[in-house]
């Protein structure tokens, strides 16, 4: 009975999200308050009514109701219960429900935002937001309630009340914390972008262009911001440790939807400091976040669609039809609010220099925006060149490697020079005050670096020259920012330097979060120095007894397990490690065979990894052969992955400066 | 605003434009690679030919040799559609759990046309039927094949 509610408050949702677009553009059109309410009433029905859908999807994986399709093909009786409870999203129509799901919840926070703010009734920004969110919603309804060719209604149950005996089990890939919680935070960040867009049209509808839609979801699009980061570390993170092939970041097609709403998230969060400013800019502000949303429905459309289909084939379904004609639907929709707005949306100032704080915004974006077509370009290439030249091709990891360091590099250096370099034009006191030290510093970081390097035998490694230069440059530069400050501070307020500096970050959270954030982007880069250009990879095939070298550590199979548990089989083996001739203690890679797979491959690698400071050591298991303990060989292959824990230190410390950013209040972010 | 700098500022965004633009095409010029059904790269060799290509097909019935001795594999890819089939040659590592007759496989390397041979540096296998209409939510090309780079 419970699926059957469900259902029904699908296609109620539908109903209610037409009732909420109906009144609101009614009302907002006639100007009358209760029309209005009836609107935002609809968009709380709406949340009501999805999360009466969800909750009964969950509670047919609770009570393995194996007469529900999708409860069968993502759980089973075995399944552990909090496994049970991620199904929800384990395939693509319960994803669609649980992103459904958010944005409701999303829509329900906005309508409480402006009821907090106590206007007028009639003609405010957000009301205007409503609509663009509530026909999101709308869309992502459709697409579940069944109807739709290729994707099926996640509450129905099999025809002729057939019930399966157990279910298929989900994704033994799925199966570990981070696999729980990765897929749903990067939903967060993702849905939570729609709102910064759906006030950008909201202004444009309501003709209300100026900062105020950006300053009222500059939180939002922080909040995103920072979900976002997470997402996409967790994704790195559990790739690095369930995957085997130690790495965290392999341009994969599906890394690379992420990735791509991030960088124009950040182009975003930057551009729209020159409008509130300098009044500059409005247009393309418009114009990135509703490109940041759309690249947030592009990555389901490139994953999704088929379009991809090299080695990274994703089953086709026709879902991508429908998410490419919303998005070009909609980016149609927003380029005519922005021909009839034309004349609103022209800048009061332009560039007045090449060289000041407004060209070094504009450098960013078009770097961010720059990387982001690369990318694009990239995990496109096989659709592009077959439509070139009628031949597939596509292009390797090295490719993304290759055309990213350059602006890369660029980025990092702004990350030091924006925030110092003056408004409208550098001076020459500018230069010499804040930038001659750093610089100076930075010259001494990457010749120290090139040296290091040169040492252990690395002949002119340019990349990480120019990497550490740009690190050591940029950290000064910041560091020399707050300790100017605080001493200020310290100075006016007659208190100590520490006091001075904790009042400084409290007076200004968003730019000394954002200064914070500039310093995690450093400590990141390093790790990915560190780790993409200098890891050691070993691969033997060894039987227990052999030993095999991976820089300074030697690594002996002594002995192989096998554990039964209630889901899968573990099989392993048991390495003696020894870093510099001395025994440090055992490791344990293994593979664990699950019974139910659901859509997966039954076998998932669970690589043994042991931190040293920094560096990780990281054995990997190809197989482990039936007669393991009487000379059958295994596949073994060892990474040494040096600076890898900075890549996590630094993702921490861009998350930590997010926080300390979104702390401010969003009325008071003008006097930054 | 000067003339002066409005010309600088409109260079320094072409050379910044251009300058990612030829990036990116000499880029996809040195890396691309052209993938091959085994019918296509047999009927097309030449053009191939000393070339990276990929290759994916079935591994055709009782062609594979496995010399555990010198870690030396040997097969031929055979067409989904068609009996075309290219050798394959993969040294030094272990042959995949899965690797059975019949099964999928993809693989990457040079493409030798003389011999009709790809000397493979990556050789993925994949179980063929479980995958019809699947939808995970997680990376394909991880989840989908057993890599054994």
């Amino acid at each position: 009975m419970t699926a059957e509610i469900g259902q029904a408050a699908i296609f109620l949702s539908v109903l209610s999200c037409l009732w909420a677009i109906a009144f609101l553009s009614v009302g907002l059109r006639t100007r009358n308050p209760h029309a209005i309410q009836s609107g935002r009433n609809a968009v709380i029905a709406t949340f009501i009514l999805i999360s009466i859908s969800t909750g009964a999807l969950i509670y047919g994986f609770l009570t393995d109701d194996f007469s529900m399709r999708y409860v069968v093909e993502v759980s089973s009786a075995a399944q552990p219960l909090f496994y049970k409870i991620t199904a929800l999203w384990g395939r693509m129509s319960g994803s669609l429900l649980f992103w459904l799901w958010i944005l409701t919840v999303v829509g329900a926070i906005v309508v409480w935002q402006s009821r907090q703010r106590n206007e007028e009734v009639h003609d405010t920004l957000a009301d205007h937001a409503l609509i663009p969110i509530v026909v999101v919603q709308l869309f992502f309804t459709v697409l579940v309630t069944g109807l739709i060719e290729g994707i099926y209604n996640p509450l129905a149950r099999f025809p002729n009340g057939q019930v399966a005996a157990d279910g298929q089990g989900m994704n033994p890939l799925l199966q570990t914390p981070l696999m729980a919680i990765h897929p749903p935070t990067l939903y967060v960040g993702w849905i939570t972008l729609t709102v910064p867009f759906a006030f950008a049209v909201g202004a444009l509808t309501s003709g209300r262009v100026g900062s105020d839609w950006i300053l009222r979801t500059r939180r939002w699009t922080l909040f995103s911001w920072i979900i976002l980061t997470l997402g996409i570390a967790l994704g790195g993170n559990w790739a690095y440790k369930e995957l085997g092939w130690g790495g965290y970041w392999a341009w994969d097609p599906v890394e690379n939807a992420s990735f791509m709403p991030w960088l124009l998230g950040t182009a975003y969060l930057h551009s729209v400091m020159i409008q509130e400013k300098r009044n500059m800019l409005k247009l393309w502000n418009i114009l990135l976040i509703t490109l940041a949303f759309q690249f947030t429905l592009l990555g389901t459309f490139i994953t999704r669609s088929g379009i991809i289909t090299s080695v990274h084939a994703f089953a086709q379904s026709d879902i991508g039809a429908y998410f490419l004609g919303f998005i070009l639907t909609s980016t149609a929709g927003v380029i005519g609010l922005i021909i009839y707005r034309w004349k609103r949306l022209k800048s009061a100032n332009r560039l007045e220099s090449l060289l000041s704080r407004e060209s070094a915004f504009v450098l960013n974006n078009w770097l961010l925006v720059g990387l982001t077509l690369i990318i694009l370009w990239g995990t496109l290439w096989p659709v592009i060149s077959e439509a070139i030249n009628g031949e597939k091709s596509s292009v390797p990891e090295s490719f993304f490697n290759k055309v990213v360091i350059i602006p890369g590099l660029l980025l990092l250096f702004l990350t030091g020079a924006g925030p110092i370099i003056s408004w409208k034009k550098i001076t020459a006191n500018n230069f010499r005050r804040l930038f001659v030290f750093p610089l100076l510093i930075g010259l001494v970081g990457g010749a120290l670096t090139w040296a290091f390097l040169a040492l252990k035998g690395y002949t002119f490694p340019l990349y990480s020259v120019l990497c550490s230069f740009a690190a050591v440059f940029v950290c000064v530069a910041i560091f020399a920012e707050f300790y100017r400050g605080a001493k200020l501070r310290a100075k006016r307020q007659e208190t100590s330097f520490l006091n001075g500096l904790s009042l400084l970050i409290q007076r200004n959270k968003r730019r000394y979060g954002g200064y914070i954030i500039h310093i995690g982007i450093v400590i990141l880069y390093i790790g990915i120095m560190g780790s993409k250009g200098y890891f050691l990879l070993e691969s033997e095939p060894l039987a227990i007894g052999q030993s095999m070298e991976v820089g300074r550590f030697e690594l002996t199979m002594k002995d192989s397990f096998k554990q039964e548990y209630a889901n899968y089989r573990r099989t392993g083996v048991v390495f003696d490690v020894k870093k510099d001739g001395k025994h440090i203690g055992t490791m344990e890679p293994a593979l664990h065979l699950y019974h139910k797979t659901g859509q997966g491959e039954p076998e998932t690698k669970e690589s043994a990894i042991r931190h040293f400071g920094m560096n990780d050591l990281y054995i990997a298991l190809g197989n482990v052969p039936p007669d393991i303990m009487t000379g059958g060989l295994a596949n073994v292959q060892v990474y040494h992955n040096p600076l890898v824990g900075v890549v996590w230190l630094g993702i921490a410390v861009m998350v930590l400066g997010g926080i300390v950013a979104i702390a401010e209040r969003s009325d008071r972010s003008r006097e930054a | 605003m000067k003339k002066q700098n409005r010309f600088k500022i409109v260079a320094a965004s072409v050379m910044l434009l251009g300058g990612m633009v030829f990036l990116v095409v000499a880029m996809t010029r040195s890396t691309s690679m052209r993938h091959f059904t085994p019918a296509a790269l047999v009927a097309d060799g030449s053009s191939a030919d000393k070339q990276q290509v990929q290759v994916d097909g079935l591994i055709a019935d009782g062609s594979s040799k496995w010399d555990a001795a010198n870690f030396v594999l040997t097969f031929a890819i055979r067409d989904r559609e068609s009996d075309a089939a290219v050798n394959v040659i993969y040294k030094d590592q272990l042959k995949p759990d899965n690797f059975t007759d019949g099964g999928s496989v993809f693989v990457e390397g040079e493409y030798d046309a003389s011999q009709n041979l790809v000397v493979a540096t990556k050789l993925m296998t994949k179980c063929a039927s479980k995958y019809d209409g699947a939808e995970s939510a997680v990376p394909a090309d991880e989840t989908s094949y057993n890599s054994s780079e």
